[in-house]
């Protein structure tokens, strides 16, 4: 009975809080971006002429379908992270797309159509090698996959495997490659480095060896099948070596010697320090190869080659061609050549742009526009009409694919459209003459970090701004300068109906406000801003948070492909005429050395500041409150010899910063040895080391440090008992949660540590330690109280646990903080619960003044994002109801959290992926902006405590208004009816 | 100029201000999944099915996945809704069906090191309890997922139920009715109505609240205005 009078009391809670969306309010302010990331395979679905389908794979394990119409999504599996489901080859026959997944763990076959699996086969372990799909007659029924020591055929229908083989002398040779071409035999091609050619022929009917080739064929240069050969025409493997510079050729069916014709016979000339490039194609699987295969010479130097009895032939010579692909409608192929028009941008704008590093590649100049023009195969013939303008983003990368799909017109004549991919991991869909019909930017599908800044003010709210800011010069100018200050709103003012009538009149499809850098303006409640956005690829957006659409983008160039970042706003848009100030520090992980990055976050551009170059690797980069006279934040940077240097570094920095220095304290972590230590700043810009902790790295190891976010406000400083009276919260800005995991990995043995330290004195306030728990662990450090979430090995369930920090019923100093005079401890409350799903990320929502109350935003890995409410995260909640607990809206203690889907504040918008959660607050403080980011991103707006502070957007207007009218006509009638009744009152 | 983010520099110097600031400090992120990584280990197949009922399969088999154990191991959907999961070790695992439109509950199935399947249901709390599930997994669609708040809809039965509305109504329609009932004229009555008057107001002395209210505004705007300012109260007032 008391069960069920708790779970009563429970919905009832439940019900009380309860914060949800409304149906109406999809799409209202929140949006969502679906990424499949940088594209490893691409294939068009050519099966039916009018599909409209791409597939692609991608480095990211997603296999996806896209719309080329559009560049939506059809469909998209998202498979396992690393190298488990690392797409390994991608082939597509009719309706049906074969993967193999993770090494040649798994092959799969797609229905590409529906999006679902047709079969699922597990592969003999073994390294993958290569894969093809094998014809008999013009019918495509298996697939061939080679790993390093066995090939097997399996039947595309079912999966099924036919048969499979083990290789022959698998300790010498190195198996490559696998080649079929519809003549009921399978070729292996293997290579003993530096020695020869070994080629195995099965029978495709039942995995017999017809033929076996050893030791006769001497390729002493060879070391790469598949860098270096392919198989051209009627089966003849053609090689390139570049130390020779030479083609060697090689018939597969006859396997006698291989033949080597110089590429200087062919009046052919490789560039110096290139390895050549060849390039084939095979339309049908069931069929041979073309005889005609590009050569690539260069990096904007290819070579058209047709095979013709043996006998290699130069076709055309393409200079400058940047890319190259052969592309196949019916009975036609032809080759897409990408070349750039005269247009170039030297060398130097780049090196400009990052001047502290020397540009890697030295050919790293950009063609602000491209041409496509397409070629017939057979006779190297330019086709008439098919040249394509590709206009190239001056602030992207070079391209680096370039995939055709090519579609017979009504007259019989060839028309295509090109999807290029470039270094920046952009996906361009273009049509003839040069239409983009979509750009998918792939890189945003893995975002590292992000910050959101403020909209700049307009001209007017400037100008209105300014009115406060200047020194007053007499009653007189002020009273001028107030006149003409209204007289600018009123003008604004009139101009806004002016656009709202105007804009009134105009179909409803026709307005749309196009946000262009130039017309963002900061909105009233500051509701919209711009997402500043750092990719690993290392392009950087500015994203308008209201919209989605992309702003502006940078690529920068020259990032180590392993780079650690983090993002600092040094100025925000509130010092006009001074531009907003972004500064980003890349830094490689491997050597320690850093670069910094400083821009304009509102238009993306590079600032005129010169950053400083930085030749130590830096340990600890810490953004000050202090400000230079141009209000830019101050920097600081720690190097490896423990010296620091601050940037912007004038005289007033320096200066301002000595008289600081001995209230400047910063902590270093070391998680290989274990260590923490805190340091303390010098006048002359050294640091002293004042403590350090040593957690043992054989026992455990430090995974994670959290702060406390430093824009946060806590509005109460403490909690009304039911009492009345006040428990007041331990407030220590300085306080690092540091989460620590045992090495013993044992589930008996294995545990979780949380330890509270000071970060200015190293006095350790609390440690807990959870036994039979593993990670990965999650933690949010917020207010007074930290909470985690961790595996519990015991009971195979995750768990939750929050800490709250109490200084206890009176405050020992209620002005300020100081870490250095606090004596006592703080009262450490703690409760764990039972969460019945595995989280992927968790975040706490943040206001402008702390004033609403707190929900932790949980990414769950079913792509919902969970607000769970931090009033369940409490370690009061009391077992037994009492009337004081029920006095403070306690709810009372149940080990098992809910989710309820009501709470996704994504609805069915999943989130794939979610590798992080920004929270920032707006100008309302009932409002938390939310960005949920992994491989999709996810933007929207939360109400942890309802809007409390605007009328809702169901507010009934129609209601309030007729109410009133009803009363204003009633309260006439009723006074005509009294006096009415006075009258005849007094005629009585 | 203006300043917004003035910083209150007393403070810093007061409280030995340290900026919590934490970056290039590298810190690995967990082991990941510990368990799973044994070499050699026999590798099982987790196999069921999941039924939407009354939906075809093509529409939504392409949105789902099946979760064993949050993301540690991923199975797709086959066409007729079918799915397998290869290459799980023995252990005993949370098995989910995720789609963003339907309602799959999960099932916990446990693998000895011989391979030996079982599924039940999944208990958080008593996590040692068997309620038996059939294996292969049947899973069981539950309906779609409510993501949304009904909106409160204005209608006038909801106004009417309004426990405020009632307790308006409800003595005006006493006011209304009952001196229509009750013949007022009789003398016995009036005596009667009057001592119970004298019952609810328990010291006379004191002025009554709405003859004050009623004084007040007939005293500034005519006795006309007063008519609709206090309703419950006033016929009382006239009586006397």
């Amino acid at each position: 009975m008391a069960k069920l009078i708790l779970l009563w009391l429970k919905c009832v809670v439940l019900w009380a809080i309860v914060e949800a969306v409304f149906e109406d309010q999809v799409g209202k302010f929140d949006w969502r971006q679906q990424y499949v990331g940088k594209v490893r395979f691409s294939h068009f679905d050519t099966h039916v002429q009018s599909s409209k389908k791409v597939l692609v794979a991608t480095e990211r394990n997603v296999f996806a379908a896209l719309n080329t119409r559009t560049g939506e999504l059809f469909w998209r599996h998202v498979d396992k992270t690393g190298s488990e489901g690392n797409i390994d080859a991608l082939l597509q026959h009719g309706q049906d797309a074969v993967l193999v997944v993770g090494n040649g763990r798994l092959l799969r076959s797609w229905e590409i159509n529906v999006g679902g699996l047709n079969w699922e086969v597990v592969l003999d372990s073994g390294s993958f090698q290569s894969a093809c799909l094998v014809g008999q007659q013009d019918m495509v029924k298996h697939v061939a996959v080679l790993k390093k020591t066995a090939i097997s055929v399996h039947y595309l229908s079912n999966g099924h495997q036919k048969w499979i083989e083990n290789l022959p002398e698998t300790e010498t040779v190195d198996y490559q490659a696998v080649y079929s071409d519809g003549n009921g035999e399978v070729y292996v091609l293997g290579v003993v480095p530096h020695s020869h050619i070994a080629i195995v022929v099965y029978s495709m009917e039942d995995g017999e060896i017809i033929k076996q080739v050893n030791m006769s064929v001497e390729a002493p240069w060879l070391y790469n099948i598949q860098a270096s050969c392919v198989v051209v025409g009627q089966g003849m493997l053609t090689c390139v070596d570049s130390a020779g510079v030479s083609f060697y050729m090689l018939d597969l069916h006859l396997q006698l010697q291989m033949t080597q014709v110089p590429l200087q016979s062919l009046a052919l000339e490789v560039d110096p320090g290139f390895h050549p490039v060849l390039l084939s194609h095979q339309p049908n699987p069931a069929r041979q190869p073309l005889s005609e295969f590009f050569l690539q010479l260069g990096p904007d130097h290819y070579q058209l080659l047709q095979l013709n009895n043996g006998q290699i032939a130069a076709m055309r010579d393409f200079k400058p061609a940047l890319l190259v692909s052969f592309a196949t409608t019916g009975e036609k192929t032809v080759a897409a050549v990408m070349s750039p028009k005269n247009k170039t941008v030297s060398k130097c704008e780049i090196e400009r742009s990052l001047p502290s590093r020397p540009v890697f590649s030295s050919r790293a100049f950009l063609h602000i526009a491209c041409s496509v023009n397409l070629f017939s195969a057979e006779t190297g013939r330019r086709l008439l009409d098919t040249t394509l303008i590709v206009n190239m983003d001056p602030n992207g990368g070079k391209p680096e694919k370039l995939y055709v799909q090519a579609f017979l017109k009504k007259d019989d004549s060839v028309g295509y459209r090109a999807m290029v991919q470039t270094e920046d991991h952009t996906l361009t869909f273009i049509q003839q003459p040069g239409r983009v019909m979509w750009t998918r930017e792939e890189a945003l599908s893995d975002v590292v970090t992000m910050e959101m800044v403020d909209l700049p003010l307009t001209g007017t709210q400037a100008e209105l701004e300014g009115e406060f800011g200047k020194k007053a010069d007499g009653l007189m100018s002020m009273v001028m300068k107030r006149l003409s200050s209204q007289l600018i709103l009123l003008q604004a003012w009139i101009g806004h109906l002016w656009k709202l009538f105007y804009d009134a009149r105009k179909p409803r499809s026709q307005v749309k406000n196009d946000v262009t850098i130039e017309n963002l303006s900061r909105d009233e409640f500051n509701l919209q801003k711009m997402m500043v956005m750092v990719t690993a690829s290392g392009k950087l957006f500015g994203i308008d948070s209201k919209t989605g659409g992309i702003l502006w983008r940078h690529y920068l160039h020259n990032v180590p492909p392993n780079a650690a970042f983090k993002l600092m706003v040094q100025r925000t848009t509130a010092h006009f005429p001074h531009p907003p100030q972004c500064t980003l520090l890349i830094k490689d992980k491997d050597t320690g050395l850093g670069t910094l990055h400083v821009f304009n976050p509102i238009f993306g551009k590079k600032s005129h500041v010169t950053p400083p170059a930085l030749p130590q690797p830096i340990l600890q980069s810490l953004m000050l409150p202090l400000m230079d006279q141009d209000y830019a934040k101050v920097l600081l940077l720690v190097d490896d010899q423990y010296k620091v240097s601050a940037f912007p570094s004038t005289k007033n920095v320096l200066q301002q910063l000595q008289e600081m220095a001995a209230s400047i304290f910063f902590y270093l972590v070391d998680s290989s040895q274990g260590r923490l230590s805190g340091y303390r700043l010098r006048t002359d810009l050294s640091t002293e080391q004042i403590w350090e902790v040593i957690i043992p790295p054989e026992v455990q190891k430090i995974v994670s440090v959290k702060g406390k976010r430093p824009n946060e406000h806590v509005h109460s400083q403490g909690r009304v008992m039911g009492d009345r009276s006040v428990l007041y919260k331990y407030l220590n800005p300085n306080l690092l949660a540091v989460v620590t995991e045992s090495t013993d990995l044992h589930q008996e043995r294995s545990f979780i540590g949380i330890l509270l330290i000071d970060g200015v004195t190293g006095r350790i306030i609390h440690e807990a330690i959870q036994r039979k728990a593993r990670g990965p662990v999650h933690v949010v450090h917020s207010e007074n109280w930290v909470v985690y979430e961790y595996w519990s090995t015991k009971s195979r369930r995750n768990e939750f646990s929050v800490i709250e920090l109490y200084e206890g019923m009176e405050l020992y100093n209620s002005t300020v903080f100081s870490s250095l005079d606090r004596p006592h401890a703080p009262q450490v409350l703690q409760q764990s619960y039972i969460f019945p799903s595995s989280i992927s990320t968790m975040e706490a929502t943040l206001t402008e003044k702390g004033i609403t109350s707190r929900h932790l935003l949980i990414g769950l890995p079913s792509g919902g994002i969970l607000s769970l409410p931090k009033m369940f995260l409490d370690p009061r909640r009391p077992e037994i109801v009492s009337e004081q607990s029920r006095e403070e809206n306690l709810i009372p203690y149940a080990p098992e959290l809910l989710i309820r889907t009501e709470w996704f504040i994504n609805y069915n918008q999943t989130v794939s992926r979610v590798r992080g959660i920004y929270t920032a607050p707006s100008g309302l403080e009932s409002t938390c902006l939310v960005v949920a980011y992994g491989l999709d991103i996810y933007q929207t707006r939360v109400y942890p405590s309802k809007q409390f502070d605007v009328l809702k957007d169901d507010y009934d207007y129609m209601l309030i208004s007729s109410v009133l009218f009803a009363l204003f006509f009633a309260t006439m009638i009723s006074k005509r009816l009294a006096e009415v009744k006075l009258l005849n009152r007094a005629w009585r | 100029m203006l300043q917004r983010e003035r910083i209150p520099l007393q403070l810093i110097f007061l409280q030995a201000a340290l900026v919590v600031a934490w970056c290039f400090t590298d810190v690995e992120t967990g082991p990941g999944a510990g368990v799973s990584t044994q070499p050699n280990g026999d590798r099982f197949k987790i196999e069921g099915r999941a039924i939407v009922p009354g939906i075809k399969t093509q529409d939504w088999v392409s949105t789902a996945r099946v979760l064993v154990e949050g993301e540690e191991y991923v199975g797709f959907l086959r066409t007729d809704g079918s799915f397998a999961v290869n290459d799980v070790p023995s252990g005993s695992y949370v098995v989910e069906v995720v789609t963003p439109t339907y309602r799959f509950e999960p099932v916990r199935v446990d693998i000895t090191t011989k391979g030996k399947m079982r599924a039940r249901l999944v208990n958080y709390i008593k996590t040692s309890e068997v309620i038996r599930q059939p294996y292969p997994l049947q899973i069981r669609a539950s309906g779609p997922h409510s993501y949304f708040m009904k909106r409160e809809t204005w209608g006038w039965t909801d106004f009417l139920m309004n426990p405020m509305v009632m307790m308006m109504v409800l003595p005006l329609l006493i006011i209304v009715l009952l001196p229509k009932v009750v013949n007022t004229n009789d003398p016995e009555m009036r005596k009667e109505m009057e001592q119970s008057m004298n019952m609810l107001n328990p010291n006379p002395e004191l002025p009554d609240v709405s003859e004050l209210m009623t004084k007040l505004f007939s005293g500034s705007k005519g006795s006309s205005k007063a008519g609709s300012s206090s309703k419950g109260t006033r016929p009382a007032a006239k009586r006397r």
